[in-house]
């Protein structure tokens, strides 16, 4: 034990030396801000967050940094959006920095980039999904993923391209239920969706019904009325205690839908759905990262180097497979480095500029996303590549698209509810 | 397209679900009332914390299920003297220092205690949403058109057991006869002879020993997370306004009302509705009724 606990040590020396000599050529340091939940109800997921922009940093200074400086952290805790606010502004003004970056929630998000904003400073989300965010005309406010909206936009893409032909149908002979909790991200999602589907495809909405998920406590009534008007594709964004329910007693009553579609990270995308319902979660699919199944190859050369680079820094770290949260941080921070490799300042209009001009296809770095940024700060839905994700035999598995993944959609239609083995 | 239109077999399934469900909400709700109307009707306070009580209930047989494989219905027998001690070591640590205070005062204790709680739930078991899945949970018994699930079942036969049981312990029962003749007139009771505080401390220690169970119970059917008492409380409040205070059948009637109103509205109006209806409901009660449906002695000693 002692010789591999020394041997250990030697080779992470070695490392340090390793890092230290590429890091030799930088002068000084580039310090920018991280806002995140460290404590309070989001403090799991807003430290997996601070987790990823650190992998990605330490991926960044081993290839020399941002214009030409080792990148550092200021790290904040913003628990609520007030301390958001304030600790934003403490780190623009006791810290300098001239970039906030963060914040994880949709809660957060709004209060740090308007603090942000009105002290002419940059200000990088890169996971927040509230469809407001980049429509305040903040010119110094950016966001690198999609907003709910897109989700919306992707379930549709989804439903209509790979669902409606495995279905045997056209778009516009499917009949779609939408259900949704009501907060502005299941509004946001069901919204879109619900626009794109009847605009662009022409597909029977049967019904649209939003609940609060704090106090819905029984989902027989809707289950009842939806079996009565028996559509192909259910749209169902839950959280996380009302999607188990939902599921739960639509196998009570027996519900047999074709399909059943969900956006985000919560709800049917939440590990904890699988774990209430085991087996009995196989089928129900869930728009989100990459999860496993998903093909480097199919990425763009440089792509595939930082996908694999990435994954392999978070499997040292964290032992696993990267979680919602890595994935966010990291793909967007590595943009942040596009962004400052071109502008070459901080300074807020040549940095603008800059964000404008990057315009790289899908497959081209971390998640195999894309890049190109709107005027409103907001980069685009078909350049941020989504996935979608489907419950099988207790796990999350990447089945579309298919360019994208070795793992293929099961039961379409879905069986009994007896036979999704 | 409005489903009721048609008449035919498949509606009657449809009305049978409807009323197999409503029947099976409201006993679970029932079951959570129960203890808040005995609080509320004996002691005159209202009790904020309740729903939290329930909440740590959902979370005993949580942890019993998942790191000693002990199903819930076992438990329950724990879990109810188990909750009966609980309930007494809060009523003397907590209530019995503001039992003679105003109501606002006892109201900003029991949101105190409430938050405490939530909070302390947080801290130790974070914010993750608990499930257990015991083999009851997963059974569905279906008769004619209608399916329903068996812990669900076995929650509503606590619900009337427990209504019946506590039913018959004020009506028959010394005690019982004591807790109510301080319920309808606290002086008179302590100048007959009766240890006041006793009844006080007893009936507390029975309501959170039912809403413990009560918790327990609903373990299978709902997840468990630091304000899980939320989602439930709120409701309890409108069951006991309903039923009058302190009328255990009062309360039983109450919850399956706001089930109807619950299950109805959400199929025929839509779930966001739902709480329009029972809080309008809630509020012509108070105007109209302020002594509950079916009225209550004593009812005037409120204030309302």
């Amino acid at each position: 034990m002692p010789r591999r606990l020394l041997a250990s040590l030697v080779v992470s020396l070695l490392v340090v030396v390793a890092v230290a000599a590429v890091t030799h050529g930088q002068s000084g340091e580039y310090k920018i801000g991280v806002l995140e939940p460290l404590t309070g109800p989001l403090a799991g997921e807003g430290k997996r967050h601070l987790e990823g922009y650190e992998i990605v940093r330490d991926m960044i200074n081993a290839r020399g940094g941002v214009m030409g400086k080792k990148l550092v952290f200021a790290v904040a805790d913003a628990p609520d959006p007030t301390a958001a606010a304030t600790e934003a502004t403490r780190l623009i003004t006791r810290e300098g920095v001239k970039i906030v970056t963060g914040t994880f929630s949709s809660r957060l998000c709004g209060a740090a980039s308007e603090a942000a904003a009105r002290h002419n400073v940059i200000y990088w989300e890169t996971s927040c999904v509230d469809p407001r965010f980049s429509k305040r005309g903040l010119k110094t406010v950016y966001r690198t993923e999609i907003d709910a909206t897109g989700f919306g936009w992707y379930n549709v893409e989804f439903i209509a391209k790979h669902l409606a032909p495995r279905l045997g149908k056209k778009p516009s002979e499917l009949k779609i239920a939408f259900l949704s909790e009501d907060s502005s991200y299941g509004q946001g999602v069901t919204e879109s969706a619900r626009q794109r589907a009847k605009d662009e495809f022409k597909m029977q909405e049967v019904a649209a019904e939003y609940y609060n998920f704090q106090t819905i406590n029984d989902f027989t009534p809707i289950i009842v009325k939806f079996k009565q008007l028996a559509p192909d594709v259910v749209h169902h964004i839950g959280y996380t205690n009302d999607a188990p329910l939902f599921w739960r007693q639509a196998k009570e009553q027996n519900f047999l839908f074709k399909a059943h579609v969900h956006a985000g990270a919560t709800g049917y995308g939440s590990s904890d759905f699988g774990k209430a319902l085991g087996n009995d979660a196989n089928g129900a699919f869930a728009l989100l990262e990459p999860g496993p199944g998903f093909r480097i190859e199919s990425l763009k050369p440089d792509g595939q180097k930082l996908e694999k680079e990435f994954r392999d820094a978070v499997q040292k770290r964290t032992g696993s497979y990267p979680l919602g949260a890595h994935q966010l941080a990291g793909g967007g921070l590595w943009l942040l480095k596009l962004v400052l490799d071109r502008a070459k300042t901080d300074d807020p209009d040549k940095f603008r500029a800059a964000v404008m001009s990057l315009d790289l296809p899908v497959g081209s770095m971390i998640n195999g996303w894309g890049v190109k940024f709107s005027e409103t700060g907001q980069n685009a839905n078909d350049r941020v590549q989504h996935y979608m994700l489907q419950w099988q035999n207790g796990q999350l598995v990447t089945v579309w698209p298919e360019e994208f993944t070795t793992m293929r959609a099961k039961w379409i239609p879905l069986p009994a509810w007896d036979q999704r083995k | 397209m409005d489903p009721a239109a048609r008449l035919g077999p498949a509606q009657i399934d449809v009305v049978a679900q409807l009323a197999v469900s409503t029947v099976l909400l409201g006993g679970i709700y029932a079951l959570i009332a129960v203890g808040l109307t005995l609080i509320f009707g004996v002691m005159r306070v209202v009790n904020f914390a309740h729903g939290e009580f329930l909440m740590l209930g959902m979370y005993l047989a949580f942890f019993a299920f998942t790191l000693q494989s002990l199903d819930p219905y076992f438990v329950l027998v724990v879990a109810i003297p188990l909750f009966f001690g609980v309930g007494l070591v809060v009523y003397l640590l907590v209530m019995k220092g503001v039992i003679d205070a105003s109501h606002n005062v006892q109201i900003f204790t029991t949101v105190g205690l409430s938050t405490a709680l939530q909070n302390l739930a947080l801290v130790l078991w974070t914010g993750d949403f608990r499930v257990i899945r015991p083999w009851h949970s997963s059974v569905v018994l279906r008769i004619g058109g209608t399916a329903f699930n068996l812990s669900q079942v076995v929650a509503f036969a606590v619900a009337v057991a427990l209504t019946v049981g506590l039913f018959a312990f004020m009506k028959w029962t010394h005690t019982g006869r004591v807790m109510r003749a301080t319920a309808q007139d606290r002086d008179a009771a302590t100048l007959m002879g009766v240890d006041t505080d006793r009844v006080y401390r007893l009936t507390f220690a029975i309501g959170i020993a039912c809403v413990g169970a009560a918790g327990v119970l609903v373990s299978p059917l709902y997840a468990a997370y630091p304000q899980a008492g939320l989602q439930f409380v709120l409701l309890a409040y409108v069951v006991v306004v309903l039923g009058g205070l302190g009328d255990m059948v009062g309360a039983m009637v109450g919850s399956l009302i706001v089930a109807t109103v619950e299950i109805a509205g959400s199929y025929m109006f839509g779930t966001a509705w739902k709480e329009v209806f029972y809080f309008l409901l809630f509020i012509a009660v108070l105007v109209f009724r302020p002594a509950g449906l079916f009225g209550q002695r004593g009812a005037e000693t409120l204030g309302v």
